[in-house]
């Protein structure tokens, strides 16, 4: 199927490995310039699409009706919006949503757990989500503390045969919340990790 | 007792970034960053590039194990224990607060430097903000 358009250095999940994606009536599909490796979604199974600013540029986010599951692509440009919009909208039948993040720089919110995604929100805007997929372990450490661990790539993708390439940027290994739950405030003498 | 009269501090609102497009170039290499003029430090936390405003921050650690360095940043939360800051300002206590976070590298020199730039701001900003409480006493 003819592409409507095609992007360069597009990267597929929290993949290194850049690709190209093109769009087409049908869908999209994915390439990875080292691997070859193809990635499709056809556009019966999209159910809802977003754009969101992420460390990578711009992300298309496909929220997919088969399994509930989602793709996301990163790597896009801002001026690439209008394009992508319009093959959403004229070709996927989905409006292409904006998702507004939170900047503050405050540490405090809420968490919310999603269906594959645990959320942190700051004044009802996201912060950040974590691929509950992608914790290893979780603690109650403390009435009021609870530590996430978090799986290393290695772990992620135990590929032996897989090219090696340059590491993912810092790995975040844990995260430790403070959560006040239903314990009555006041007495409070923390068993204290500090 | 939200305003916080009688010697305690009242907390002050700080905001990192008015929007995306004010993020640093940097955050695209999915590395910690920061950011001196803005006083945030940007974590990459699943393809996200996640602004911590220096105030936020309480202080930093390092080790290393095996091959890898591992940074971690604490953060103010209520209920901590050690330093008589039990007057610490939270704008909400009740709020759930990210306490730590602990990332690794294999280049334990850029973890060396990461440590010190964030621990030199949080240096900087407190000195500069006792000097303006001081001149508003």
């Amino acid at each position: 199927m003819s592409a409507l358009a095609s992007f360069k250095n597009i990267y597929h999940g929290q993949s290194t490995e850049p690709g190209e994606i093109r769009l087409t009536h049908g869908g999209l599909a994915w390439q990875g310039t080292e691997t070859k490796a193809v990635v499709t979604v056809a556009s019966e199974s999209m159910r809802a699409a977003q754009w969101i600013r992420v460390a990578r540029s711009f992300q298309l986010r496909l929220l997919l009706s088969s399994d509930k599951r989602r793709v996301t692509f990163d790597g896009f440009h801002r001026d690439d919006h209008d394009k992508v919009a319009h093959i959403c909208k004229q070709h996927w039948d989905l409006a292409l949503d904006t998702r507004e993040l939170s900047y503050r720089g405050w540490n405090w919110g809420e968490y919310d757990i999603q269906t594959d995604d645990l959320q942190f929100l700051v004044a009802n805007k996201p912060l950040f989500e974590i691929p509950l997929s992608a914790i290893a372990n979780s603690n109650i450490a403390g009435k009021t503390e609870v530590s996430l661990e978090f799986l290393n790539p290695e772990q992620l993708k135990p590929d032996p045969a897989a090219p090696r390439r340059r590491r993912a940027g810092d790995e975040l290994v844990e995260m430790r919340f403070y959560v006040p739950g239903t314990v009555e405030r006041g007495e409070d003498d923390e068993g204290g990790e500090g | 007792d939200k305003d916080g009269k009688d010697g305690k501090q009242s907390f002050k609102r700080y905001a990192s970034y008015k929007g995306e497009l004010a993020l640093p170039k940097e955050v695209e290499d999915l590395k910690i960053h920061v950011d001196r003029r803005n006083r945030t430090v940007l974590l990459p936390v699943y393809g996200y590039a996640v602004p911590f405003h220096i105030n936020a921050i309480k202080n930093t650690s390092k080790s290393d194990e095996g091959d890898f360095t591992y940074l971690r940043i604490n953060f103010q939360t209520p209920g901590q224990v050690g330093g008589k800051k039990e007057d610490m300002p939270f704008e909400d206590p009740d709020k759930t607060f990210i306490r730590s976070v602990t990332y690794r590298s294999a280049d334990g020199a850029r973890f060396d430097n990461i440590y010190r730039q964030i621990t030199d701001l949080k240096k900087e900003v407190s000195k500069l903000e006792a000097e303006k409480r001081d001149k508003m006493d």
